[in-house]
């Protein structure tokens, strides 16, 4: 039987190596690569953190299996080895204290930078967005809102708020409060790709989570607050902007379309979406008034 | 397959019963011997959720697509289609009769389609084929797909809300406000149809894309259009059911409801005593009701008249002469306009203001009244207003930018030319001239943006009257109490937007 618990804990390590080493050629992995930079220095990021706890979880299983070797060794008949008693060892002690101690330290000085780019408003690539702005030919002046979308969580869908444009065409920026020119969208965000952009994401109910997972982007949407979310599509591509935080009944189908396309591309989709918007049922009518 | 698993984990959570239709509260009010007899009449023409039957009375779409052989040969069978029809995949069963010899009946023949070409309308059929339909045979394709996939999509989405038999009851119901849509009296709120027609499978369509903000209604946006057309027409066949039963029951329950029963009896009875030689009695009304089945010129014919008027309504509704046209575009959106609209609204004439209050808070007075009931005509129990399902209802708060029935300018004109069916919300489309329902529509637009408060509607009235200005000037002074019953009656509304300063 004592050898049975032998194998039994080297079983584990060997088994979750192997299943680590063929899980990307099953798909059991990430959904897809990063699709975007900061995307991608999170993989690092957890790629880090799994190095360091499979080193430790395989040492301690390998350590444990000599412990439980060599004590099934020693009580073999004959055998005149005696037990170590280690227990209230001062040394190892500390030696297991600050080990970790400093592995912990070393992780949370690594990913300051990552983390404070990502969620920290003045390390955000405000310059990169606001060339966006710029190429998009927004009607701004320096205190207006850098967001291009107010992304609005609700049991179970997205709403979303778009600046809508002024009468001579000219994109107009995001404001907190709804405007009559704003444009609205329903499970389906449109956004620029190859660049930073920003929205602003808020929920008017419970909790939910704004979740792209190709892009590895996570905010959970809290009542009260609007809080600002910057990410960088590397791919002119639909991605599925997903509900993270077990939000209801309804949570799974609370699924939408995160649509990054060129900067042209957007100014035409937000251009139809006012065409839609001002539909007033006269099949003759072009384009009516700004309403 | 995803919705096969689920209904599996269902199934083994809650026990496989089968899902049954429920039948409406009135049901049981009838006699056992007529409860009997709509139960099979349903049971006939409509079936159970996991047998369905389609009548062949009703204008529904139930099949994937229907047409005629043009050429058939080898494994090729050539094809002309009623359009529109849905998408053919592989695997799409051909299905067609095949004329039985002298004396004996059709017999159905099937076979399954391996491609599809849409272009030439193509059809390669699957594996060692017996029989081919011939030139000009009718054929079916995908029997009852539409249907069918419309119960599975309906039963992962839908049910748990709309309930099994469409009746707005389903297991989460209880937690809403407002209620699920109850779709056995036919009627859905926002449509793009005049007054008197039923909603477009395009209305339905829309509801289910965009969903219904400021209600639990969420959008469906990314099912393909494949799986929102069976959506809608399997919702339009539960419609047809419930109305079927509401029309019948409502029909039965005159003569054989528990309660008029006992009144024919008492009366019978009285009749006997004064010596009557007929006088009605329970053997005798539950002989009169199985002869009225059994003539066809009774019962039956009453039923044939109810699914006439069923395929009627809903038929001539899905025609582009039932949909409300402006026959003038939308008026600017500018001051004049909208001052224009906040004197329609203010007007004794359309009583805008009896319902949604002076300052478009949805608090004027019938919120507080008692109204009649819609159908019957009769006083409400409670105060307030109510909507044909019997619940009540709140008017529309136009101050907080949220538009159920969508926000284009067709959307809102509609309303007001339609009104909103099954509610309180009247028809102004005779009434008014386009130019006036635009007016309108302007000033519900400026609603949320302006901040007007309640009880200053007849200052702005005067003032609008007088000076034709839009803004009415507000002073501090009496605007800080009314702001806050105002805000009072924001935070009551379920569907009011939490406004936070970052």
């Amino acid at each position: 039987m004592k050898w049975f618990w032998c194998f039994f804990f080297m079983f584990w390590p060997i088994l979750a190596l192997l299943v680590c080493w063929i899980a990307p050629g099953y798909g059991w992995w990430f959904p897809s690569a990063a699709a975007s930079q900061l995307g991608s220095r999170i993989d690092d990021l957890f790629y880090m953190i799994l190095i360091i706890t499979t080193i430790t979880f395989v040492g301690t299983q390998f350590a444990l299996g000599y412990v439980l070797f060599t004590g099934a060794q020693s009580s073999e008949e004959g055998s005149t080895r005696k037990v170590w008693f280690s227990h209230g060892s001062h040394e190892l002690e500390v030696i297991w204290s600050i080990v970790p101690a400093f592995v912990l330290l070393f992780i949370s000085l690594y990913q300051l930078d990552v983390w404070a780019e990502y969620r920290v408003k003045d390390a955000f690539p405000k310059a990169k967005m606001l060339g966006v702005l710029d190429r998009i030919e927004q009607k701004r002046n320096s205190k207006d809102s850098i967001a291009l979308a107010e992304v609005t969580a609700r049991q179970f869908e997205w709403r979303i708020r778009y600046p809508g444009f002024d009468q001579e065409g000219h994109l107009l920026p995001l404001m907190l409060e709804p405007q009559p020119t704003d444009l609205y969208s329903v499970n389906d965000l449109h956004l620029p790709a190859n660049a930073p952009v920003m929205i602003n994401l808020r929920t008017i109910d419970v909790q939910h989570s704004f979740f792209l997972p190709e892009l590895r982007i996570k905010q959970d949407a809290v009542p009260g607050l609007i809080i600002p979310i910057w990410f960088e599509a590397n791919h002119e591509a639909t991605y599925s902007l997903l509900c993270a935080e077990l939000c209801g009944w309804g949570h799974y189908k609370m699924k939408a379309n995160f649509v990054a396309e060129s900067e042209q591309e957007f100014v035409a989709y937000l251009k139809q979406l006012q065409k839609e918007q001002n539909y007033d049922g006269v099949a003759t009518s072009e384009e009516t008034s700004d309403e | 397959m995803r919705t096969c698993f689920l209904l599996t984990i269902i199934c083994l959570l809650t026990g496989c019963g089968k899902p049954q239709f429920e039948n409406r509260a009135q049901f049981a009010e009838l006699e056992p011997y007529a409860q009997e007899y709509v139960q099979k009449v349903l049971d006939a023409h409509f079936g159970t959720p996991t047998e369905m039957v389609v009548w062949d009375r009703l204008p529904l779409e139930p099949h994937d697509a229907t047409g005629t052989v043009v050429s058939a040969a080898d494994r090729e069978v050539k094809l002309e289609l009623t359009e529109p029809h849905q998408d053919i995949l592989p695997g799409t069963e051909l299905f067609w009769k095949v004329k039985g010899e002298e004396g004996e009946p059709a017999t159905s023949q099937s076979v399954w389609i391996r491609e599809w070409n849409e272009e030439t309308h193509t059809a390669i059929l699957e594996g060692n084929v017996t029989a081919l339909p011939v030139e000009n045979d009718q054929v079916i394709l995908g029997p009852g797909a539409v249907l069918s996939r419309g119960r599975m999509l309906y039963a992962e989405h839908c049910q748990h809300c709309h309930g099994v038999s469409g009746d707005g009851a389903g297991p989460t119901s209880p937690y809403m406000n407002p209620k699920p849509r109850d779709y056995r009296l036919g009627l859905f709120k926002f449509t793009s149809t005049q007054g008197p027609f039923r909603a477009q499978r395009a209305d339905l369509a829309r509801v289910l894309e965009l969903g219904i903000p400021g209600t639990y209604m969420p959008s469906f946006k990314l099912l393909t259009e494949r799986e929102m057309n069976s959506l809608v027409e399997y919702v339009l066949w539960l419609s047809m059911r419930g109305e079927t039963e509401y029309l019948m029951v409502k029909f039965l329950s005159d003569s054989y409801s528990t309660t008029a029963v006992k009144e024919r009896v008492a009366s019978g009875k009285e009749k006997k005593n004064d010596g009557a030689e007929e006088y009605e009695t329970y053997s005798s009304i539950r002989q009169e009701f199985i002869d009225a089945v059994n003539d066809e010129d009774e019962i039956p014919a009453e039923l044939q008249m109810f699914s006439e008027l069923i395929a009627s309504r809903w038929s001539d509704s899905q025609e582009t002469s039932a949909v409300v046209t402006p026959s003038e575009v939308h008026k600017e959106y500018t001051e004049e306009s909208i001052a224009n609209g906040r004197k329609l609204y203010l007007s004794d004439a359309l009583k805008c203001v009896s319902c949604h209050g002076e300052a478009g808070y949805g608090n004027g007075p019938q919120t507080w009244s008692i109204t009649k009931d819609l159908d019957t005509g009769k006083d409400n129990p409670a105060p307030g207003l109510y909507d044909a399902w019997g619940n009540p209802l709140k008017p529309r708060n136009l101050h907080t930018g949220i538009f159920r029935g969508g926000r284009r300018p067709i959307d809102l004109y509609a309303r007001l030319h339609a009104g909103i069916k099954g509610t309180p919300m009247p028809a102004f489309g005779g009434k008014l001239k386009d130019e006036e329902l635009w007016d309108l529509v302007n000033y519900i637009y400026s609603v949320p943006f302006t901040e007007d408060v309640a009880g200053a509607g007849k200052v702005a009235e005067a003032q609008a009257a007088e000076s034709s200005e839009v803004e009415p000037a507000t002073s501090p002074e009496p605007a800080t109490v009314p702001e806050k019953a105002a805000a009072n009656v924001q935070a009551e509304e379920s569907d009011t937007e939490v406004v936070v300063n970052n």
